[in-house]
């Protein structure tokens, strides 16, 4: 295991070397919006306390929208060609486990057979630095996803804060350990003696993470899904939902996308990947009007199915981090939480 | 590679089936990807109008006379309506192939029976000539169309060509009501007619394509012929957008229509929840 300290001073420093180097340097937000471009140094910071951000760090890899490639028509010819491809170096500073956690999910639904090089650039060109986290409220459950608030799932770095402010840095891939290499003089030996305390909280060093009130047994979960397709309990679960789609945008996990023509004008335009939900009534709505999910519980039915059951069928992941975002930010209060506890109890 | 940019295709051809339904005989711009296009039965595409978008169908020519791919679509929506209005040496984008097929190297040695309504012959025309250009592989063939009218019927030259061939047998029908004066197929709804002509079951492989009501209603007469779920062969028509099983919309249960099918056979088919 390789463990480095990142001193504050140094973490300032290395984030104006990154500036300097013509790197995206991309860090939650203060207001807690998102994931922002950081262009001054003196803004970093990376806070284990703050809640998530209202949206994940998702529009990295899978912008909202996207030009797929350009198209110009003349007379009887059209010209077709590729959008600037993304090749910025980016890291992400202070990704919170949850949505670090997202990525190698997502890798593999946008790389079976068929390989998106539009998530895989980004992918490939972004260093995920993780930030232990010391956060928890009502609509948390990461613990009950396979996760928790000290998971390295998907981060290359992984910092832990220490009581001194400084943070220990712990190289999880490849990818990690040659962005150390490649700043190195940022990053010291860490002292192995002052390794014992994982959670960097200056007034209880000791703390663990805090616990999580919303608990529910996964397995138990799966197991019910795969039975009870047609279990009267989706006859009423989107009730409450307005199908406005926020739980998917918010998600760091949701990946439903539109494939649209926008034109600049009469004779050319872009073709665009354009986020999508699966909870909005068009979605799967044939031209001849015939819809397969033709109300909002078949809907909210594919949401839990798809997040729980289906995607792990498939890809053997969870497509749920439980960052509560979804949840956090419901306009009808539907909490997916409370849907997941109520479902572990019920009878198989 | 970008996986969403279609190839370019001239329009060299375009034949009016019915009032709302043409087909396109198209050929790759770029005559090296014309040489390197393969495709099985059953395999779709998606077809782009720039500007207007791409929307998804079969293939609806033979893998055996690659001069050509042929689609057949019927005026619906936004993209639909756009190929409509298009003229011989116009471009459109095709993406594909993609999906599975129907499984020819499985029906060897016998019996074939394809059963289509509407443009649901389209999907179907595709595996026909495929099997009639291997025709001594394969047993009997039987092929029982059925259109709401007769001005419905699409491969109109077609149908006759197989009403004409020898060692095939095609029953053309269409709806009570729907006939010409001088109509002289058959009159009366697709699963009466499978019924009337009682195909053969043993040995033999059912295909079948069409709208959701006519496969509901063949279906239990199939199983009364004798017909084994896992001969009976359909597809799915999932709404799509990537085809390539990421952009999320063409799932039922765990299964990717643009991957896993869209040929499913009815045992298949069975053990999927009932969302399509």
């Amino acid at each position: 295991m390789e463990l480095y300290i990142l001193s504050v001073d140094n973490l300032k420093k290395l984030s104006e070397e990154l500036i300097k180097q013509n790197w995206d340097l991309i860090s939650p937000s203060e207001d807690g919006a998102g994931y922002q471009k950081v262009v001054n140094a003196d803004k970093i910071s990376l806070n284990s306390k703050a809640a998530p951000t209202k949206i994940s760090f998702k529009e990295y890899f899978f912008p909202k929208s996207e030009a797929l490639f350009y198209f110009k028509q003349n007379q009887n010819d059209v010209e077709l060609s590729d959008p600037k491809s993304a090749d910025t170096k980016t890291v992400i500073f202070g990704a919170k486990p949850c949505d670090a956690a997202s990525l190698p999910a997502l890798e593999k639904v946008f790389n079976w057979d068929y390989h998106d090089e539009f998530f895989n650039k980004r992918r490939d060109n972004t260093v995920i630095i993780g930030l232990a986290c010391n956060y928890s409220d009502e609509y948390c459950f990461c613990n009950s996803v396979g996760l928790s608030q000290n998971s390295e799932k998907g981060s290359d770095i992984f910092l832990t804060g220490q009581n001194d402010g400084s943070f220990l840095a712990k190289i999880v891939t490849q990818k990690g350990k040659d962005f150390v290499a490649a700043f190195k003089e940022f990053f010291s030996q860490s002292d192995a003696a002052g390794l014992s305390q994982p959670v960097g909280d200056s007034e209880s060093p000791k703390k663990e993470a805090p616990a999580q009130a919303r608990k529910f047994d996964y397995q138990n979960i799966k197991n019910w899904l795969d039975k009870n397709f047609a279990n009267s309990f989706w006859n009423t679960a989107g009730e409450l939902c307005l199908g406005c789609a926020q739980c998917a945008f918010v998600c760091p996990t949701c990946h439903c996308f539109d494939i649209v023509d926008e034109n600049c004008s009469l004779n050319c335009g872009r073709r665009a990947k354009n986020w999508d939900s699966c909870q909005f009534s068009i979605f799967t709505k044939h031209t001849s009007g015939h819809n397969p999910r033709d109300n909002q519980n078949k809907r909210y039915r594919q949401r839990i199915m798809h997040k729980f059951k289906y995607y792990n069928d498939k890809f053997e992941e969870i497509l749920c981090t439980g960052c509560g975002r979804c949840s956090r930010g419901c306009e009808a209060g539907i909490d997916i939480a409370g849907i997941l506890e109520e479902i572990d109890q019920l009878p198989e | 590679m970008n996986i969403y940019k279609p190839e370019l295709m001239v329009i060299k051809d375009i034949i009016d089936e019915t009032p709302d339904v043409k087909t396109f005989k198209l050929q790759f711009k770029n005559p090296e990807v014309q040489k390197n296009f393969n495709f099985k039965a059953g395999q779709f595409a998606e077809y782009s109008v720039f500007g207007e978008g791409e929307c998804t169908f079969c293939i609806a020519s033979s893998p055996t006379r690659m001069d050509y791919l042929e689609c057949s679509f019927k005026q619906a929506g936004k993209v639909t309506s756009a190929m409509r209005k298009l003229n011989v040496g116009d471009i459109i984008g095709l993406r594909g192939p993609y999906g599975n097929n129907f499984p020819i190297e499985d029906m060897t040695g016998k019996n074939l029976i394809f059963i289509a309504g509407g443009i649901g012959l389209a999907p179907v025309r595709c595996i026909i000539w495929n099997a009639l250009d291997l025709r001594d592989q394969f047993k009997d063939i039987t092929i029982i169309y059925g259109a709401r009218t007769v001005a419905d019927l699409v491969y109109k030259h077609e149908l006759r060509e197989w009403q004409s061939m020898s060692g095939i047998k095609t029953v053309v029908t269409v709806d009570p009501g729907g006939e010409t004066p001088d109509w002289k197929g058959d009159i009366g709804f697709v699963p009466t007619i499978v019924e009337k002509t009682a195909p053969i079951s043993e040995n033999t492989v059912a295909i079948i394509c069409g709208p959701p009501i006519m496969i509901k209603f063949t279906l239990p007469v199939l199983n009364k012929l004798g017909f084994k779920e896992e001969n009976i062969i359909t597809t799915l028509e999932n709404r799509m957008k990537c085809g390539l099983g990421k952009c999320g919309r063409c799932n039922v249960g765990s299964v990717y229509v643009c991957k896993d099918g869209p040929v499913f056979t009815y045992s298949q088919l069975k053990n999927l929840p009932d969302e399509y």
